[in-house]
């Protein structure tokens, strides 16, 4: 197994907006080579978080280096190495997409030689030859959240951040986008992708950062993440017929809550301490007990979406 | 670089096509009332230089601090600061640009008002060349003053409207500053006239450029 070296670090980076604190203590690593999901709900601090990270924030506390340079002290080493396509991409409105290109191109560090060369291809990489002498905010949604990427990858940055790069897009141009990040990836670039639409997220990243409130409540691959939540959170009793006596499946030990959501089906969550396997085992006893006909017993694998609802629950409740 | 690339943006927006037409066309005006004027205490080349650069200067003020506002509010800066390229040169390019395009407007005013002279028969006297440098003197003095008020409004104020308010009542005062030594009748006014404009546009620049670089985006 390759060991991958840490292309960015943050390390118990906290920022507050007067009493707000947007962000809380909030330490990972994204892998040079990596696709890193960064999500959470509307103001989380995924945002905060990426302008810290593209130096558009100085003032923080705790530690981010990227490529071993220390932000904000280092910071124009920093931008030679970044791309970032912001939440809500905007240009001077009379800029056409090939000015948005050679501009960005050349304060990126490009000559104009490499400018006029690296323009074609990205245009053509991202379907936008047809609109290159075409003014930016003559463009739809999607085309300008495309050129907004062009211009974050003109100058083939190390690392991509984009966030929220999908809002606002239609569903083929969101489709489009995903395809590209996925190529992007597979290609070796390293990228922190930030949404609050989780099937998004769960397409593209190898692993996933679950933000709330300002703090860091999971990380890990999805298949991490599923292990860890359903080692020890829902199991699903399919009874043979509807039986009222379901209700005393709540009484099992070690489980914490038992519901219905249809006739037949019975939810039943597990206490954080227990072990699957030995709940799984009680449960089956106390059918037994109960003379409740069971059909299946099946340790729920939880979507995305019910691993990141969890968390967001849970912070919301403490 | 910026210079440059905000120079191809200015050159063709809609104000600065109607500063190309209209300070021309007012310049010929000017030229006719002046014509038929006979009897005023005060220079003509004052009131020449006043009215054109009173109009050009507010003009390049709103357009330099709306154009600031708007793209601030915009977040269109986010992409130029997250590359190695200083804050200041944002500002500064963008006062440049826009100080050179309504100067050469100003400049192609002045040339109008000569032609239309010239067409009317009168003698392109030394003392008409004199006139027609020291009223272009001051439009560029007043106008270099009125844009860098236009940058710092344009940095400072969170919104078109607030920034529009302050350059008509604010900007558009200041730019007067450099006309003092005329007023006056000082001694190597021409002198006094550009040192004051640069030394008001250069305060006033930096001010720009250092709430510019406090600003988070």
């Amino acid at each position: 197994m390759t060991v991958r070296r840490a292309l960015v670090s943050l390390r118990g980076v906290s920022k507050t907006y007067g009493p707000f604190r947007a962000l809380d203590n909030v330490s990972f690593d994204i892998n040079e080579g990596e696709t890193f999901g960064y999500i959470g709900p509307n103001g989380a601090g995924k945002t905060t978080t990426m302008k810290i990270l593209v130096g558009l924030i100085s003032d923080f506390q705790g530690e981010v280096t990227i490529d071993g340079y220390r932000l904000p002290k280092q910071k124009d080493e920093v931008h030679k190495l970044l791309g970032y396509l912001p939440q809500n991409v905007a240009f001077q409105e009379w800029r056409t997409v090939d000015q948005a290109l050679k501009t960005f191109g050349k304060l990126s560090g490009l000559s104009d030689s490499e400018v006029e060369a690296r323009i074609p291809e990205i245009l053509e990489l991202m379907d936008l030859s047809d609109v290159r002498y075409k003014k930016i905010s003559k463009l739809s949604g999607g085309m300008t959240q495309k050129v907004g990427l062009a211009q974050a990858l003109v100058h083939k940055p190390k690392l991509l951040v984009l966030d929220e790069p999908l809002g606002g897009l239609d569903p083929l141009s969101r489709h489009q986008f995903k395809q590209l990040v996925l190529k992007l990836g597979r290609e070796g670039a390293t990228i922190l992708f930030s949404s609050h639409i989780l099937s998004d997220v769960q397409d593209v990243a190898d692993r996933i950062g679950i933000l709330n409130f300002g703090k860091i409540k999971q990380i890990g691959s999805l298949n991490e993440l599923k292990q860890r939540f359903s080692a020890s959170r829902v199991i699903e009793v399919l009874l043979s017929f509807a039986s009222d006596q379901w209700q005393k499946l709540g009484a099992v030990e070690g489980i914490e809550t038992a519901e219905q959501p249809s006739p037949g089906r019975v939810l039943l969550t597990l206490q954080s301490e227990i072990a699957a396997d030995e709940a799984v085992d009680a449960i089956v006893k106390a059918t037994v007990k109960l003379g409740i006909r069971v059909r299946g017993i099946t340790l729920l694998s939880p979507s995305l979406d019910e691993i990141y609802f969890n968390y967001v629950r849970e912070s919301k409740n403490h | 670089m910026l210079y440059v690339d905000e120079l191809h943006g200015f050159y063709k927006s809609r104000v600065m096509i109607f500063l190309w037409v209209g300070l021309p066309a007012l310049a010929i005006l000017f030229r006719f009332i002046q014509a038929n004027a006979t009897s005023s205490t005060i220079s003509f080349t004052v009131i020449s230089a006043l009215l054109v650069s009173s109009l050009a200067g507010t003009l390049s003020a709103v357009m330099i601090s709306v154009s600031i506002i708007n793209e601030k509010n915009r977040h269109v800066y986010e992409l130029f600061l997250i590359r190695p390229i200083k804050r200041r040169d944002i500002i500064i390019a963008k006062f440049l640009s826009v100080y050179t395009c309504v100067a050469i407007a100003s400049l192609l005013a002045v040339l109008a008002g000569v032609v239309a002279d010239l067409l009317m028969g009168s003698n392109l006297s030394m003392s008409v060349l004199n006139n027609t440098g020291q009223s272009l003197e001051i439009s560029l003095s007043m106008i270099a003053v009125a844009c860098s008020a236009g940058t710092l409004i344009g940095v400072g104020s969170p919104s078109v409207l607030v920034g529009a308010i302050l350059v008509i009542y604010g900007a558009n005062q200041i730019s007067v500053i450099p006309l003092i030594p005329t007023l006056l009748n000082l001694q190597y006014e021409a002198a006094f006239t550009i040192g004051i404009a640069i030394f008001v546009a250069v305060i006033l620049l930096s001010a720009a450029v250092l709430l510019f670089d406090k600003q988070q985006f």
